[in-house]
C-alpha cells in the first residue's frame, strides 16, 4: 500500500481485511502487515480456484526514498497506490516511490485507489483530474474507492490479486 | 553466562533466535516468546511462521543464511498484542555459524515506546497538514474570494487588484453590515506585498471605550490600576502589515483626535509613557454607517474623515448583485456540503427565486447561514424551498420623527438611549439580531450597549 500521508491507506486496508472503519485517524509508521485470504481462479479458463494468502504491507507516508524503504518493496508482487480524491497534491509525489518500486518489481502490476470518493459528487473536477494523471504511470486500473462505505474496495484488491495471478502466469 | 547476558537483553528489550538452515527454530531467548506471544518450539516452528513478513524477501534471507549478504533488516514493523496494543519491533537477520553449520541469527528489538513517540509527533504534523489542505481545497483561495461576474463586483475586483499595492494610502470601505467588508479587507492585505506580515483586526465596537485605547496603543506598567506589565498594542502588533478597524464609527471621539495624530505622525505613545514610537503599517476601516452623516452629527471628527476618506469604496448590497446571488449560494453549498460530507447538492429552480426574491438584510452572512442551515436539512440531492428559512424582515416600525422620541420629562441623552434600546428590544421581543437590525447597529454594539445601560432582558 503506496501513498501519501493521510490518504487511507490503512483504512483500506481496515476494510478489507476485517470490514471495519474507523473515522479517526492514526498516522502508520513503518509498515503494518495484515492478511486475508482470498479464493480465485488462475486463469480465466481454469476450473478450480486456488486460495491466494494476500500479505498486506501497509506502508508508512514516504518522505524520502531510502534503503529500508526500498527492503519494504523487494519481493512484492503488487501494489494499491491511493490517493485522497479530495487533496490533489495527494499525487504530487507518486514517482518517488513508484518508479523505485517499479525499478525493483518490474513486473508487478499496480493499481490506483482514488480513495474517499463518499466526500465528493460524482460530477466533481477531481474525478477527471486523478483518471488523467493516473494515466502518466500506465498502470492497471484506477478505481475510485471509499474506505467508509465501503465502495469498491472489495473490487480493488480483488483486480489486484486477478492481475498479480496474471502475472505470475506469464 | 547465558542466564546473565539473557536478563542484560531482555532488560534492554532484546530477543534472539538462531534458526536452522531448514530455518526452524534451533534455540531462543526467553524474551522472544514473550515478543511473539506464541508458543515457539525447537525445531517445529518455522521462521516464515514467525515472521510472515519476510514472505517475498526470501532470496534476500537466503543470502544471509549463506552468508552472503551481512545483514537483512526490517525497521519499525508494527503487529497487535493480545491485549490489541500496537507494539513495534526492529527485525535484524545476521549469518551465524555453529559447529560449521550456516545458521541465521534473529534479533528482536521492542521500540514501542520509542516508536510510539515518534508516532505521536507525525500524527500531529499529518493532522496539520491534514486541516491545512482540507481548508484550502474546501475553501478558495481568498485571492478569488469574491465570488460572482456582476458588474458590481467586477468594480470591487478592479479596486481591490489596484489599491493592493499602494500601501502608503489610507482605505475606506463602506457597505451594509455582512457586506464582506473584512473579506475585503483580507483580499487587499493578501494581494499585496505585505501578504505575509501581519493583519490585525479590531472591531472598534466590541471593545469597550474604556479598554480600546490600551488595546490600540499599548500601555507601560503603572499606567493605571491593574496596569502590572507593560504590552504592546495592537499598532505594534501590527508593524510592516495592515491594521484594519472595522466599524471606525464606533471609536469614542476622545481617542479619534489621538488616532488622528498618529496617521498624520506615524508616531503614537502608548498609555503612560512619554516615548515616541513609530510603526509602519497600512489602515483600513470600514463602517456600516454614513460617516458624512456622523461628521454632521458631530459624532465623528471631520478632520478624521477627511484623513481616512483618501480612497474609499462602497460595497454592494447583496440584494444589488441579482443572479449572483445564486453563485454565491453555489459557493457556500460546496463548502458546507464538504464540512457536513454530502455528496451532491444543489438548489432547485423554486429554491433559486426564493432567494432571488427575498431582499437579505443581513446581505452575504445571513445568505451564508441560511445556507449552511438549508445544507443540514437537506435529505436529497437539492436543496428545496423548505429547507431555506428566512428571518422576515423585523416588523418594527421605523423610529419615525412620527413617534415622539423625546420623553415626556426632560432628560439626559444617557436615558433617551437607553430608552429607544429597550423600546426596539421590545418590539423585537427580546430577539437581538432584529433589535440590532432595527437601529442600524451591529449585534455586537448592541450588547455592548445592553451590557452599558444595564439593560435587563
Amino acid at each position: 500500500m503506496l501513498g501519501s500521508f493521510g490518504v487511507g491507506k490503512s483504512s483500506l486496508v481496515r476494510r478489507f481485511v476485517y470490514d471495519l472503519f474507523d473515522e479517526r485517524y492514526l498516522t502508520t509508521i513503518g509498515v503494518q502487515i495484515s492478511h486475508r485470504s482470498l479464493l480465485k481462479r488462475m486463469s480465466a479458463s481454469s476450473r478450480n480456484p486456488v486460495n491466494l494468502k494476500l500479505i498486506l504491507w501497509d506502508l508508512a507516508h514516504i518522505d524520502t526514498m531510502n534503503d529500508v524503504i526500498k527492503t519494504y518493496f523487494r519481493g512484492s508482487h503488487g501494489a494499491v497506490v491511493v490517493y485522497d480524491i479530495t487533496r490533489p497534491e495527494s499525487f504530487d509525489r507518486t514517482a518517488e516511490f513508484l518508479l523505485p518500486f517499479r525499478e525493483i518489481n518490474p513486473s508487478s502490476p499496480v493499481i490506483f485507489a482514488v480513495n474517499k470518493c463518499d466526500l465528493l459528487s460524482p460530477n466533481h473536477a477531481n474525478y477527471g483530474l486523478f483518471l488523467e494523471k493516473t494515466k502518466l504511470f500506465n498502470g492497471g486500473s484506477c478505481l475510485f474507492t471509499s474506505a467508509r462505505t465501503g465502495e469498491r474496495v472489495e473490487e480493488a484488491f480483488h483486480q489486484l490479486a486477478t492481475l498479480i495471478l496474471e502475472a505470475d502466469g506469464r | 553466562m547465558t542466564e546473565l547476558y539473557e536478563k542484560i537483553l531482555s532488560e534492554k528489550k532484546i530477543a534472539y533466535a538462531v534458526f536452522s538452515s531448514q530455518y526452524f527454530v534451533e534455540e531462543h531467548s526467553r524474551y522472544f516468546v514473550k515478543l511473539m506471544e506464541r508458543p515457539v518450539t525447537r525445531g517445529v516452528t518455522v521462521l516464515w511462521d514467525l515472521f510472515p513478513e519476510l514472505v517475498g524477501s526470501e532470496d534476500q534471507v537466503e543470502g544471509v543464511l549463506q552468508g552472503k549478504q551481512r545483514r537483512f533488516t526490517l525497521e519499525k514493523i508494527s503487529k497487535f498484542t493480545e491485549q490489541v496494543k500496537l507494539r513495534y519491533y526492529n527485525l535484524i537477520l545476521l549469518p551465524f555459524k555453529k559447529a560449521g553449520v550456516n545458521q541465521i541469527l534473529c534479533i528482536m528489538n521492542d521500540t514501542t515506546f520509542e516508536t510510539s513517540l515518534e508516532q505521536r509527533i507525525q500524527q500531529q504534523q499529518h493532522e496539520i497538514k491534514l486541516l491545512e489542505s482540507t481548508l484550502t481545497s474546501a475553501i478558495p483561495p481568498l485571492s478569488s474570494g469574491l465570488v460572482g461576474d456582476s458588474p458590481k463586483i467586477e468594480i470591487v475586483r478592479k479596486f481591490i487588484t489596484k489599491i493592493a499595492d499602494i500601501k502608503s494610502t489610507m482605505i475606506l470601505l463602506e457597505g451594509e453590515t455582512g457586506t464582506g467588508k473584512n473579506l475585503v479587507a483580507r483580499m487587499i492585505h493578501n494581494q499585496s506585498a505585505l501578504a505575509k506580515s501581519p493583519f490585525i483586526e479590531v472591531n472598534c465596537a466590541s471593545i469597550p471605550a474604556t479598554l480600546i485605547e490600551s488595546e490600540i496603543f499599548g500601555y507601560e506598567r503603572g499606567a493605571f490600576t491593574n496596569a502590572t506589565s507593560s504590552k504592546h498594542g495592537l499598532l505594534e502588533e501590527a508593524d510592516g502589515g495592515t491594521f484594519f478597524l472595522d466599524e471606525i464609527s464606533e471609536l469614542p471621539v476622545a481617542l479619534q483626535s489621538k488616532f488622528l495624530s498618529f496617521l498624520e505622525n506615524k508616531t503614537f505613545r502608548r498609555l503612560g509613557s512619554t516615548l515616541e514610537r513609530t510603526v509602519s503599517v497600512r489602515i483600513i476601516a470600514a463602517t456600516n454607517h454614513n460617516l458624512l452623516q456622523a461628521v454632521e452629527r458631530g459624532e465623528f471628527r471631520q478632520d478624521l474623515f477627511f484623513r481616512l476618506n483618501v480612497v474609499s469604496l462602497r460595497l454592494p448590497s447583496l440584494r444589488e448583485l441579482g443572479t449572483d446571488i445564486i453563485s454565491i449560494a453555489d459557493h457556500f453549498i460546496h463548502i458546507y456540503a464538504f464540512d457536513f460530507k454530502k455528496k451532491t447538492l444543489r438548489l432547485s429552480e423554486a429554491a433559486q427565486q426564493k432567494l432571488l426574491s427575498y431582499h437579505w438584510p443581513g446581505n452575504v452572512r445571513e445568505l451564508r447561514n441560511v445556507i449552511e442551515r438549508a445544507v443540514i436539512f437537506a435529505d436529497g440531492e437539492e436543496i428545496e424551498p423548505d429547507h431555506i428559512v428566512l428571518v422576515e424582515e423585523p416588523k418594527i416600525e421605523a423610529l419615525s420623527p412620527e413617534r415622539p422620541l423625546l420623553p415626556d420629562a426632560a432628560t439626559s441623552l444617557y436615558e433617551m438611549e437607553k430608552e429607544i434600546i429597550q423600546r426596539a428590544l421590545k418590539q423585537a421581543k427580546g430577539n437581538q439580531t432584529r433589535a440590532a437590525r432595527a437601529l442600524g447597529l451591529t449585534l455586537d454594539t448592541l450588547r455592548y450597549r445592553i451590557k452599558k445601560y444595564r439593560i435587563h432582558l
